[in-house]
């Protein structure tokens, strides 16, 4: 059989065998065995020395044009079987996607912890400063240069808890002492004043304690926001339009503020801060007519106690009241803690239960 | 304090929607905290008329009546239609107006009224006697009301027994609001309207007996120091008659929950309630020395003095109070907080010694808070009596006592009003000047002139133009002690100008700035931080037990004493805490009583520790972090590993990275240094030599001492130590470009050759060449490695940050390091 036949018969059972290969090793072995180094088609090859002068154009040509054909078979065959390889192990790979997946625990912030940082994040916005004081403080800061001096019968809005005073000092009254545990973060008011001089504009998180025996709505440890400005020029207007800008930031912009005259000591005049009731709308009844239980039907939550900053108080810190004025308000965190979450109890902040800790 | 809107709608008109008043109130300063409805007790009670009255059938005392009640009992049509009751009184005939409960009437003494058969026949209600009403008198027999008595109509309506008691919260700021007359007053403010102010009227009422002894020579008054009394009347009214009061001032007291005690005490608290001034009515019969007159002492107490007062209990005196005294009895009453039970008015008395004072507000309260006695007096002095007007409310109560209790008030030689005063100086009113301009623009509003003046005038001030139309001349009303100053003055109009017409601004003025302190961007790291590392963020208390300490078996660090509160909750929260975790350790056990077994919790807060001669402690700001359990249940494709002493030291990795906290070390802690902390599970943490905490499994027993099962993983750290060693950012280093050797090489070692130790040999051996060194293995296995011998395998990369490494280069720079670390200590290399 002349050559250009074999090559021929060579070409025809190669790409049948390629057809044929099952897999891309099989069709990996069709390659080795025709165009490998010891293959059919590279024989030929390497045999063209021995084909006689005027046939060895037309076998090489014969040779080029079944190698052709079988790599261009090879590749298509290739493609065609690595694309249902690939389709086949995509399908054995798949997998239930309702399964739960591999998360790694992130932690949580603590409710109270997390909505003073939010507050401090709208003042900062304002251009406040975050201020510091202590949680054991001197009746002074507590009390006295916050215009409530001893035997003020404001006092005894708030039940004090009393330290020992290692300094040997004696209080006129039994059971008291110049030393206690800050009822209101007010105190940092004063530190800062004597610190700084105005425009001051300061708000103070931190913790505050009053002897409260703890139950559902009390606690004796809980956490307050003093904000106090001191300006030239500032007004009641502004005490109002702040703290209806934080309610808003808050609670959302649908809700509204009022003030209600009140009563402290370093504030004059005073007032305390109602946000409009976020259940009922403000209506104080539900959609069935029912009285709202959240704000007991009055439509209105009462939120913090503000006020124009006692001239009192800017005197005693060394500012003068006939050239500076400002405001100053404390916000209960607990208290916005309950409005927005609906926490039924003020105890669970303090227990620690990892099953109310990771809700938030 | 309870207001009877119907006592006070005597002096001013009270709006008629109750919800509007009290929101009214409630904006202008007076909190409304209770509103409570008299006369409910009175629902389904009638009057009612009798038609018919005819025999019981089967009894020879009760009458089967027939009661008109009008509209209030219908038949099906819708028609009025009498009731039948079985009546047993005897006191009534056909035709009387009569008060019947109808079925559903709940009366006094928990008698509730139900359709009955009384011997066989229906009753459908029950006439009633003024007794089974609760109302005073003890008539036999049904109430008969007068023939004009409407019929149908609610009794308590009829009777006018309704009324509206609110409960205010009367701020300290504000003696004046603890009186009917005071509220009056401020009702007539909120609502510009007019207020009849009954004191002259009542006070004019007085009758003096120029016949009996002038009262200055029955009775001496000595007043030792006028600062602790500013002003001491007494006056005389004999020939009194105690006993009960009359109807009309028992309602009224009994509405706003006073008891009725006899005339003339109630007569005393009666003008308490309506004028704010407290009164005392001695005996005067027992106040009388030997020489048969009354010689009244006020004067400060002497230290351990007894008195027993009113309420009974013995009290012990220092000399910060003030009593009333006699040089013979000595102390008879405490002075503005309550009088003395042995010279008390009883059923006996015939003569009376009525005092109308004022004391000092400061010491009263004081008084009153180291008795614990608070009393409607002491209530009233803390805040300040008026000094002016004493005598006119003294003759109210003198004329109000003669009227219910009979008796003549005597004259007095030396004073026209029958009083003893002793009032050497008169308290001043505050004259103050009223800046307009000032006003508005400190407020935000351009609130009207005449607004100003007419509020000012209502609350009782004296307003008078100057020169200057700015400029208002104010005098405050010396009943109002909270108005000294100008500013008072400007709050008292804009709480009733209405603080919700005033527009809300923002402060403008220079810039500024809101600036995050150093230690709240470390705070911001440190909670990322322990958030990121899966641990919770816990609140605990600041309280502790004094030996809280002790039952962790924490050493105290000699930082200082536990930080002691005089007047604790209970024992368990008498001191301050001086460590975080005792509070972490409560919450674990919280959460394992509750089957809540995998516990991730961190806390940030202050410990404070208290120091001999100083006034406050010292506070630090602590971190502390426990873990118990595992990170997750085994799920079906996590198996979350239980927690040991390397999750913890994790944890705190973490954060000394994202500090970037310089050369930290831990140091092994031994079971002396850290008994709290299970031995060979602890270290401590530092930065080259600064200590910042530990970190450690906590010993079993301590866990055991707060109910918590071991293992709990923990760490304390102290913050302000973090704050000052941490660094604001890393350090730049540049991504290497060329590339890197790995070699993996393992060392077999004694048991005590630490990581650390290894790893200091090879970064030293390894040079700048050696770029990182990664434990990936520990191996032990007594057979194969030997007994106390560990294999530790190190992969270990090896790459220069300007070229190429050759291998030549490599090999050369390990063997120096295997050759370093065998030689230092002792390490066999394992094949």
């Amino acid at each position: 059989m002349a050559i250009v036949d074999e090559l021929s018969a060579l070409r025809t059972s190669t790409l049948a065998a390629i057809e044929q290969a099952a897999d891309t090793s099989a069709l990996e072995e069709v390659r080795v065995a025709v165009l490998g180094k010891a293959g059919t088609l590279t024989g030929y090859l390497r045999g063209m020395g021995q084909v006689a002068k005027e046939e060895r154009a037309a076998v090489g040509k014969a040779v080029n044009e079944v190698r052709g054909a079988v790599e261009a078979a090879l590749e298509e065959r290739k493609r065609a079987l690595a694309a249902k390889e690939l389709e086949a192990a995509i399908d054995a790979a798949a997998v239930d996607v309702t399964l739960p997946g591999r998360g790694q625990q992130v932690g949580t912030r603590h409710l109270i912890n997390a909505i003073t940082d939010q507050i401090s994040e709208i003042f900062l916005g304002l251009g406040y400063t975050v201020a510091q004081g202590p949680e054991v403080e001197t009746d002074y800061y507590n009390f006295e240069a916050l215009n409530a001096p001893a035997d003020h019968p404001s006092r005894s809005m708030q039940d004090t808890f009393y330290v020992v005073d290692r300094s040997g000092e004696e209080s006129a009254v039994r059971g008291e002492s110049k030393v206690l545990l800050r009822t209101q973060t007010s105190g940092v008011q004063v530190h800062v004043m004597e610190q700084q001089k105005p425009p001051i504009y300061i708000i103070a998180p931190g913790k505050v304690y009053r002897r409260d025996v703890a139950d559902p709505s009390h606690l004796p440890q809980f956490t307050q926001i003093e904000g106090l400005v001191v300006d030239k020029g500032i007004s009641f207007g502004d005490l109002k339009g702040t703290l209806d800008y934080f309610c808003k930031q808050m609670f959302g912009p649908d809700r509204k503020t009022r003030f209600r005259a009140h009563y402290f000591p370093f504030t004059e005049p005073s007032a305390e801060a109602d946000v409009s009731c976020g259940v009922c709308g403000g209506t104080g009844h539900l959609h069935d007519g029912e009285r709202c239980r959240m704000c007991k039907g009055t439509g209105w939550l009462e939120i913090l106690g503000c006020g124009m900053v006692d001239p009192n108080v800017l005197s005693m810190s060394g500012i003068d009241p006939e050239e500076y004025s400002g405001f100053a308000f404390g916000v209960g965190v607990e208290r916005v803690a309950c409005l927005k979450y609906n926490v039924p109890d003020l105890r669970m902040l303090l227990e620690g239960d990892m099953r109310f800790l990771r809700q938030f | 304090m309870k207001v009877s809107l119907k006592w006070l709608n005597e002096y001013v008109e009270v709006p008629t929607d109750i919800k509007a008043f009290c929101d009214k109130l409630d904006l202008t300063g007076t909190g409304v905290e209770g509103v409570e409805t008299l006369g409910a007790a009175f629902d389904h009670v009638v009057t009612a008329k009798v038609l018919k009255k005819e025999h019981h059938p089967d009894s020879d005392h009760m009458w089967v009546c027939s009661v008109d009640v009008g509209g209030l009992n219908v038949d099906k049509e819708g028609n009025p239609e009498p009731l039948q009751i079985v009546c047993g009184a005897q006191n009534f005939n056909e035709g009387d107006h009569i008060v019947t409960a109808m079925v559903g009437a709940e009366l006094p003494g928990d008698v509730k009224i139900k359709k009955s058969k009384l011997r066989g026949v229906a009753s459908f209600g029950m006439n009633c006697s003024a007794r089974e009403l609760g109302l005073s008198g003890d008539h036999d027999g049904i109430m008969i009301l007068p023939e004009d008595a409407p019929v149908g109509v609610p009794f308590a309506e009829y009777a006018g027994l309704t009324d509206t008691v609110l409960d205010l919260e009367i701020t300290p700021n504000r003696p004046d609001s603890l009186s009917i007359a005071g509220l009056a007053r401020e009702v007539g403010a909120m609502y510009r309207r007019d207020w009849n102010d009954p004191l002259a009227e009542m006070a004019a009422k007085l009758q003096l007996d120029a016949s009996a002894t002038p009262v200055d020579e029955e009775v001496q008054i000595t007043v030792e120091d006028a600062k602790r009394c500013p002003r001491y009347t007494a006056r005389v009214i004999r020939g009194c008659k105690v006993g009960p009061s009359p109807d009309w001032m028992v309602e009224r007291l009994a509405a706003i929950g006073q008891r009725s005690v006899n005339n003339i005490v109630d007569v005393t608290n009666y003008i308490l309630f309506l004028f704010g001034q407290p009164l005392h009515a001695f005996d005067l019969d027992k106040l009388k020395n030997a020489d048969g007159r009354a010689h009244i002492v006020v004067r400060a107490a002497q230290d351990g003095e007894p008195l027993t007062t009113l309420d009974g209990e013995k009290r012990t005196l220092t000399s910060d109070m003030t009593v009333i005294s006699t040089p013979e009895q000595g102390a008879v009453a405490l002075a503005g907080v309550m009088g003395g039970l042995d010279t008390e008015v009883t059923d006996d008395t015939v003569n009376i010694l009525l005092e109308a004072a004022t004391f000092e507000a400061g010491r009263t309260s004081r008084t009153s808070r180291n008795l614990g006695l608070i009393s409607e007096s002491s209530m009233r002095y803390e805040r300040g009596v008026d000094d002016h007007g004493v005598e006119a409310r003294s003759a109210a109560a003198a004329a109000l006592i003669v009227e219910v209790a009979g008796g003549t008030v005597s004259a007095a030689a030396a004073d026209d009003q029958g009083i003893i005063d002793v009032w050497p100086e008169p308290s001043t009113a505050a004259q103050l000047k009223f800046r307009i301009p000032r006003f508005r623009s400190m407020m935000g509003a351009q609130i009207p002139r005449e607004f100003i003046v007419e509020i000012l005038e209502r609350l009782g001030c004296k307003v008078e133009d100057t020169a200057d139309e700015d400029v208002l001349d104010v005098v405050s009303p010396t009943f109002r002690p909270d108005l000294p100053r100008e500013i008072d003055l400007y709050e008292e109009v804009l709480r009733l100008y209405g603080m919700d017409l005033i527009p809300e601004t923002l402060p403008g003025g220079r810039g500024r700035f809101g600036v995050r302190s150093h230690m709240e961007h470390v705070l911001d790291t440190v909670n990322r931080t322990m958030t990121a590392s899966g641990l919770n963020e816990t609140m605990t208390y600041s309280f502790a037990e004094p030996t809280e300490l002790e039952r962790l078996r924490m050493p105290v660090e000699g930082l200082g004493d536990p930080v002691e509160l005089i007047n604790p909750m209970n024992s368990d929260q008498s001191v301050m805490r001086q460590s975080i975790i005792p509070g972490l350790l409560r919450s674990v056990a919280h959460n394992q009583a509750r089957g809540v077994k995998n516990i991730q919790l961190y806390e940030q807060g202050m410990v404070f520790f208290a120091h001999e001669g100083k006034k406050q402690p010292k506070e630090r700001r602590r971190l502390a972090g426990v873990m118990a359990g595992a990170f997750g249940d085994a799920a079906w494709n996590v198996q979350p590993a239980a927690f040991d002493f390397f999750d913890g030291k994790g944890v705190v990795e973490n954060l000394m990275r994202e500090l970037a906290i310089p050369k930290v070390r831990y140091k092994a802690l031994s079971a002396q240094e850290a008994p709290h902390l299970q031995p060979g599970r602890a270290a401590q943490v530092l930065s080259a030599g600064t200590v910042l905490g530990w970190v450690g499994e906590l010993h079993p027993l301590a866990c055991a001492a707060y109910d918590a099962q071991a293992p709990v993983v923990a760490f304390e750290l102290d913050v302000e130590a973090l704050a000052k060693v941490c660094r604001p950012a890393r350090d730049y280093v540049d991504v290497p470009t060329f590339p890197a050797v790995s070699i993996d090489q393992a060392f077999v070692v004694d048991e005590d050759v630490t990581h650390e130790r290894l790893e200091q040999c090879m970064s030293s051996a390894g040079g700048k060449l050696l770029a990182e060194v990664r434990l990936f293995d520990v191996y032990r296995d007594s057979e194969r490695i030997g007994q106390g011998k560990k294999s530790m395998a190190y992969a270990l990369t090896y790459r220069a940050a300007d070229r190429t490494l050759t291998g030549e280069e490599v090999d050369k720079a390990h063997a120096k390091l295997v050759k370093k670390v065998c030689g230092a200590t002792g390490a066999e290399v394992r094949a």
